[in-house]
């Protein structure tokens, strides 16, 4: 029998049973829409962080105490001091651009009746540079601000201090008791690290640490490279000049944790790709349980249908021709599942994608394995059923009752 | 290619006869019951049947006619004995030759569940063509055919569930006419139908007899038996009387 009159054989024999078959496509088309879905918004996150790590420029590499992610938050056993900037630049390395440094604590800032609690940024004036803040008002901080008491005000401290839309620069701010002069305002210039800039202050770095803290503690130091290709060679450099600075002998693990914008995309994206394998191998389950439905209506239909089998096979179908009609039946049903999960999947992402504001990204090869797999598991599902139907004696078929 | 010389006949120039177009020798059916015992619905048919026969095949129940008629129809095969069919022995093909024969050589009249359901009249009788490879261009044309031979041309587009019992018969019979068969074997064709419309369907198919066609009906009313000119008649499993050959 030619395979366009069995299509139509099949969407017919499917369309008697409409709300059955759409039931038990229930199964495919979850399994497909939750593939597509998570499959084009994990890439379209890895794009968006992709865009936010290149536009922080991928020219430098950053030094944080602790050798792992939690301490270099929490400080670690050993900080980082003044005395490791000393020391790096001392070293010469000819690669070296600009060495950023910054530290931070969290203090009561008040001007006139208002006070509220904000994180206070001790910047250098490279580190604000390489952090890359829009000034709203004023200037940012130079290396004539150099221990001065001055700062630079996010935008939701002035909100929150002088009321919306006011020009706060040379006016008066008291931090933990200690009078500094407003001489700008700033708000964040990329999205990826939120209100970073709108709900800090920033000062000079040495006067957070001689006038606040008192100590010479630093959170993070940022190197910038004048030759990209080489940043590598520059880390590993920068390494073993903090390791004989701070005495770690070449077999001991090293106290600090090194990391590039470069690297840390390359984690993303590892990361993100497992997870997405991972999530689609869970999503694969769905698919399977969807399976499973589909071959227990397909028993189910050769059951009813086994009076018609036999009427087929005694007016000359044979066996490939009742199996073929079972199989793509079977097989029209879960691309029929497959195609509305396909347009479920890429309709949630791009809601998605409105709502998180990333980029939509529907990925061509995802979609055509999704159509793929949907037939895939019709015919493999299918078989068994449509077997036991091709299987059938015309006689005893034709006397089911 | 050089060409083969005539053989030099002696004696009376005799054409040789054609054998019947189904042939049983010594047919026995057994169905098994259970482990180690079987039911014998036919024991030891020896029948032809010969082309532009109109044949009725009659009993009562459980005397294994719709046996006959299947082993007849190539729908099964013997346990014992041989079947031929146009002279070929056909008691060991497989099920897939058994198609090919039911569909170019065998048009059925079933009495119960004759029609795809939910499709349309068109559709049912186009559908051996199907199965026989006839090309796309042909079918419609011998669909139409068909349904004018029965009388049902206007109910093309019809559902199959959407017509009577009557016309049902008449699109079953149309579908038997489609392969242009050697045979058309009716089980009870008019078991489901009022009388007047049972005799219009033997109507038909004495027109379609009359025009040569071979003719086998299982029936057990003499009214729609006395259509035929040849009348079997089968008590448990063996032919009883066989008259009109």
């Amino acid at each position: 029998m030619e395979l366009k009159e069995t299509i139509r054989s099949a969407i017919q024999a499917l369309r008697m049973n409409i709300l059955r078959s759409s039931l038990t496509m229930l199964g495919i088309i979850i399994g497909i829409t939750a593939v597509i879905l998570i499959s084009s918004v994990g890439q379209g996150a890895v794009a968006f962080i992709s865009n936010e790590l290149t536009s922080f420029g991928t020219n430098f590499f950053s030094i944080n105490p602790g050798n792992n992610m939690m301490s270099a938050i929490t400080g670690g056993d050993e900080p980082l001091t003044t005395n490791d900037i000393e020391a790096i630049k001392n070293a010469n390395i000819q690669n070296i651009d600009t060495i950023a440094a910054f530290s931070y604590t969290s203090k009561l800032i008040s001007a006139g009746e208002e006070s509220i609690r904000v994180s206070v940024y001790g910047m250098t004036p490279e580190a604000q540079e390489l952090l890359k803040p829009d000034l709203i008002y004023g200037e940012l901080l130079t290396e004539n601000d150099s221990n001065n008491r001055v700062v630079v005000l996010g935008s939701d401290v002035v909100e929150n201090l002088f009321g919306p839309d006011t020009n706060p620069v040379g006016e008066s701010v008291k931090i933990d008791d200690i009078r500094f002069v407003v001489i700008g305002v700033s708000k964040s210039g990329g999205s990826l690290f939120g209100s970073f800039f709108n709900t800090a202050v920033n000062i000079p770095l040495d006067t957070l640490q001689n006038q606040i803290t008192g100590s010479d503690d630093i959170a993070e130091i940022d190197i910038s490279v004048k030759n990209t290709d080489l940043l590598n060679e520059t880390m590993d450099e920068v390494e073993w000049v903090l390791r004989d600075h701070r005495n770690i002998a070449d077999d001991e693990e090293i106290d600090f944790l090194m990391q590039s914008f470069t690297a840390a995309l390359d984690t993303f994206k590892t990361i993100t790709n497992l997870l997405t394998v991972f999530i689609t191998g869970i999503s694969a389950i769905s698919l399977v349980v969807g399976g499973v439905g589909v071959m227990n209506i397909m028993l189910v239909s050769v059951t009813e249908r086994t009076k018609e089998i036999g009427l087929l096979k005694a007016i000359g179908a044979k066996r490939k021709d009742i199996l073929s009609q079972f199989l793509i039946e079977s097989a029209v049903m879960t691309t029929i599942g497959g195609c509305v999960g396909i347009i479920l999947g890429v309709g949630g992402t791009y809601l998605i994608s409105i709502v998180a504001n990333i980029p939509f990204i529907v990925s061509v090869p995802w979609i055509l394995l999704a159509v793929g797999i949907s037939v895939l598991v019709g015919i493999v599902f299918g078989l068994y059923p449509a077997r036991k139907a091709a299987g059938l004696h015309p006689i005893d078929a034709l006397r089911f009752e | 290619m050089k060409r083969r010389p005539e053989k030099v006949r002696l004696g009376f120039n005799m054409a040789k006869p054609n054998p019947p177009l189904i042939s049983l020798e010594g047919v026995t059916k057994k169905y098994p019951i259970g482990l180690s015992d079987f039911y014998q619905a036919l024991n030891g048919i020896d029948l032809n049947i010969n082309e532009g026969e109109f044949v009725a095949i009659m009993g009562p129940s459980g005397s294994g006619k719709s046996t006959l008629m299947h082993i007849l129809g190539a729908l099964d095969t013997v346990t014992e004995g041989k079947q031929f069919f146009k002279g070929k022995n056909i008691s060991s093909y497989s099920e897939d030759h058994l198609a090919e024969i039911r569909n170019k050589e065998i048009g059925f009249i079933f009495q119960f569940f004759n029609l795809l359901p939910r499709m349309t009249v068109f559709k049912n009788v186009e559908r051996p063509m199907l199965y026989g490879g006839v090309p796309v261009s042909e079918r419609k044309k011998r669909v139409m055919d068909a349904l004018k031979i029965v009388g049902i041309a206007d109910k093309a587009e019809n559902l199959s569930n959407h017509i009577s019992g009557g016309q049902i018969q008449r699109v079953a019979t149309a579908r038997a006419l489609i392969m242009n068969p050697s045979i058309i074997l009716a089980d009870e064709p008019t078991g489901n139908l009022d009388t007047k419309t049972a005799h219009e369907i033997m109507d038909i198919l004495t027109k379609l007899n009359q025009q040569g066609r071979t003719i086998v009906i299982i029936t057990h009313e003499d009214d729609i038996a006395n259509y035929a000119k040849r009348k079997i008649k089968i008590v448990d499993g063996k032919i009883v009387s066989d008259y009109g050959t």
